[in-house]
């Protein structure tokens, strides 16, 4: 479990602190979901979770992040790494070897991983990001896609308790950016893992995650699963976040009191909502 | 106009990377070139301004092969915006930054300085301001700037809302929007298909080097082989639709069928759920 | 120059041969190449250079480099050629003149250079840059940092490569004229250092952060999962590299 306690952050060289007091509970195993607008805080909220915060930006730390117990501020970068994998946003200058596996491997031997288990970690990580057959490519021919999937599996090898991603699928195509994710939800779901996503992209983060956080001028304004916080789709845009299209559309036939369905988080839940519209039973008598 | 004549390309001149690729573009055109990363989209924009030149059929720009064109002469004739404004911007201040591109191409007179003072105040930028302390989104918008004051026909943007925001992706897309209405030529490479939807006219779909389809942007969007063969999801509200005709709910000529946006969409379900209860419109 | 330092996949003998024992023998033909003026045994180390090209399958790579190093060890040449004047007169100079001997500088320059390049680089793209660094650390002993440190610069040169041909490519779409003389070309470049600056410090600080939540600190001699010992080969090597090496000094002494 998560718990962050009044948290608040200034970088060193930034006039207003740029997190402002932050209260925060993420149970084992959710997949969270976390966006705003350029400059709301969003990335370094995720700086927190995996102690970059304050440990590699000097700056002022005020309150407290703890991760199944260990205080961020008290433990060393490398123990909070041993609970925390962090996949950082520039993958190309992440990688530190010229081939997949080694990729992979490194992590292994530096936390020290019993030799006789390294083998199956790697196959197991590779296999979890669909990429066994690029085990001895270069990484410099890859895509884009098969990068982040690399990034990814180097991570997961050191089976981390919690997974932070800072905009995964950046640089990718929707095709690569939804195989991302669906492995990464997969994954997450067959070991419990519980992973902290940022991304600009709402409709993915609506569709997969079960809790979503929306950062505003360094706080969260919104908290809950994406239904609860797509309600909200008006102040959303006030703070210049917006909603997936198929939310808009349910939002919409609400408004005209077509239907009384919750707030659609993907398109399958759209469908079903114009259905009962179309059925005529969109608004129970 | 911009003319592909089966055009072949590649980087090293062993591996094609586009494959007999011909269409053309007329002046005022917005055009969008979807698929998947790999597809050719990228090439296809530098062999649009000459930054890659054929290696077999022709790139004509208002008839003139791009293999005829000296550099200044492309860059006055099709401007380019990268996708990563950071690889662009290379001067101290945001005023010389937009003045680059005359001085580039030997034009920096008075008449520059004074577009250059209309863009600043029309984006709102601070002449003064260091470039690489702006956000990434001013950062976008100033690369956009300092490509469109120099006023080139035709201008070509490659992946233009990545990693930005909602609010800076509309205020870029406004732009070239706004450009587009006056006359510009738009082409652009987009992933985000909501963004193509919402401001393109027309698509031409790639995938491995080749033209899939080229049309009207939602005969395109709309299009479920066309959209599996290039790994593309329809825009949310078209996928809706479409689900709505595949599963039966509506019939294939019905308004619902046919809705393309938001409003469309919103309007045809109240129309239908009216006719159904056979009460108007609540 | 796509490509430029970066391992190429592959399982020729090179490939296969301690990363150390191959680091080492490029180093020992270096000194060859150094110590001798005896333009048979440069001929000789360029034909051992060949037969190690075709040997990995790296031959268009090694011709472009060759090419490469040829055309910068020119200028050398050039400047060689036009301010020793020494041997025969061979043209009058109004501040000297080129002589016979300029002439076999110059030569030498060009050949020597090439020679000795080609060995080194080729060790770049048949050795992945984490093995040469492991097996520093093992074999040699060298400190994990100074290894990983090496290591990141080598790694980095083609990302910074890439980045300049992007940032160049941006400029020459705005009608800069790239494709002029090499002082031109110099003088273009030169403002552009700065996107490239602010990427490079953009790029290291994450790849430093990176590192270190993946438990860089933590490494140690002992962390390397593979084992780096020497093999028949990797004898073979050094003692024919040193071979070549000691016949260059003692040519050099005797001659």
């Amino acid at each position: 479990m998560i718990e962050i306690s009044q948290l608040s952050f200034r970088y060193r060289e930034g006039a207003e602190p740029i997190l402002q007091g932050i209260d925060l509970t993420i149970p084992d195993g959710s997949f969270v979901g976390i966006t705003g607008a350029a400059g709301s805080g969003k990335s370094t909220l995720t700086y927190a979770f995996n102690g970059i915060i304050p440990h590699c930006y000097p700056g002022d730390f005020y309150g407290s992040v703890t991760i199944d117990g260990l205080d961020t501020c008290e433990a060393s970068l490398t123990d909070i790494s041993r609970l925390v994998g962090s996949v950082c946003q520039d993958i190309d200058s992440q990688m530190v070897s010229s081939v997949v596996e080694d990729e992979v491997l490194y992590g292994l031997e530096n936390f020290g991983v019993p030799k006789d288990q390294v083998e199956g970690r790697i196959a197991e990580a590779l296999d979890a990001m669909g990429i066994s057959d690029l085990r001895h490519r270069g990484i410099a021919e890859l895509s884009g896609g098969q990068k982040q999937k690399v990034a990814v599996a180097s991570v997961i090898a050191l089976k981390p308790r919690v997974l932070v991603l800072d905009e995964p699928t950046a640089e990718l195509d929707p095709a690569s950016s939804l195989a991302v994710f669906e492995l990464l939800a997969r994954y997450a779901r067959e070991n419990g893992t519980t992973v902290i996503v940022v991304e600009q992209k709402i409709a993915l983060l609506s569709d997969f995650a079960d809790m979503l956080l929306i950062v505003d001028g360094g706080k969260v304004r919104f908290q809950g699963t994406p239904s609860e916080v797509l309600e909200h789709s008006d102040e959303l845009l006030e703070i210049g976040v917006n909603c997936p299209r198929s939310t808009s559309l349910v939002n919409r036939l609400r408004a005209r009191g077509l239907v009384d369905a919750p707030a659609a988080r993907n398109v399958d839940e759209a469908v079903r909502a114009c259905k009962q519209v179309l059925s005529g039973k969109g608004v129970s008598a | 106009m911009i003319e592909f004549e089966n055009v072949s390309a590649s980087y090293d001149g062993e591996l094609p990377i586009l494959r007999d690729v011909s269409f053309r573009i007329p002046d005022g055109d917005f055009v969008a070139f979807v698929g998947t990363n790999g597809a050719g989209k990228s090439t296809t924009m530098r062999l649009v301004n000459g930054l890659l030149k054929p290696s077999s059929g022709q790139v004509l720009i208002d008839g003139v092969p791009t293999t005829q064109l000296r550099t200044s002469q492309l860059a006055a004739k099709v401007g380019f915006l990268f996708q990563n404004p950071d690889r662009q911007i290379c001067c101290s201040t945001v005023r010389e930054e937009l003045l680059f591109g005359f001085r580039a191409q030997g034009r920096a007179d008075a008449e520059a300085e004074a577009k250059v003072d209309a863009m600043i105040e029309r984006f709102g930028f601070d002449g003064d301001a260091e470039p690489f302390l702006l956000n990434r989104g001013t950062r976008q918008l100033l690369a956009l700037a300092s490509i469109i004051v120099m006023e080139p026909p035709v201008v070509v943007l490659d992946e233009p809302t990545t990693g930005l925001d909602f609010r800076e992706c509309a205020k870029v897309m406004d732009v070239i929007a706004e450009l587009n209405a006056r006359g510009t030529t738009v082409i652009m490479v987009c992933h985000d298909m909501e963004v193509v939807a919402d401001y393109a006219k027309r698509v031409i779909a790639m995938t491995a080097g080749q033209v899939v389809a080229d049309g009207e942007t939602f005969a395109v969007l709309r299009d479920r082989d066309v959209l599996a063969r290039t790994h593309l999801l329809p825009p949310q509200v078209v996928d809706v639709s479409l689900r709505l005709v595949e599963d039966g709910a509506v019939a294939a000529a019905s308004p619902v069928a046919l809705a393309d946006t938001l409003d469309e969409m919103t309007d045809a379900l109240a129309a239908a759920a009216g006719a159904c209860e056979r009460t108007g419109v609540r | 120059m796509k490509g430029f330092l970066e391992y190429v996949p592959g399982d020729s003998l090179l490939h296969r041969m301690n990363p150390v024992a191959k680091l080492a023998a490029a180093f020992l033909l270096v000194i060859a190449c150094f110590a001798t003026s005896n333009l048979a045994l440069l001929a000789l180390v360029i034909v051992l250079d060949a037969v190690l090209a075709v040997q990995c399958k790296m031959v268009s790579q090694t011709l472009g480099l060759a090419k490469a190093v040829a055309l910068f060890s020119l200028v050398l040449a050039l400047i060689a050629l036009l301010f020793t004047p020494q041997g025969d007169v061979l043209a009058q100079l109004p501040w000297g003149y080129i002589g016979t001997e300029s002439v076999a500088a110059a030569v030498l320059i060009v050949v020597r250079l090439v020679a000795c390049a080609v060995p080194l680089f080729l060790v770049f793209y048949v050795t992945k840059l984490t093995d040469m660094a492991n097996a520093l650390v093992k074999v040699l002993h060298v400190s994990y940092k100074y290894a990983f440190t090496f290591m990141s610069t080598v790694h980095f040169i083609p990302v910074f490569m890439n980045d300049m041909a992007g940032i160049m490519e941006a400029q020459t779409a705005r009608g800069v004229e790239f494709d002029g003389g090499f002082l031109k070309k110099i003088r273009l470049m030169m403002p552009l250092c700065v996107p490239l600056l602010v990427s490079s410090v953009r790029k290291t600080n994450s790849a430093a952060i990176a590192a270190e939540v993946r438990g860089f600190n933590l490494r140690t001699r002992e962390s390397g999962f593979k084992e780096y010992p020497f093999a028949g080969i990797d004898f073979a090597a050094l003692v024919a590299a040193a071979t070549i090496a000691a016949a260059a000094v003692a040519l050099n002494v005797l001659l």
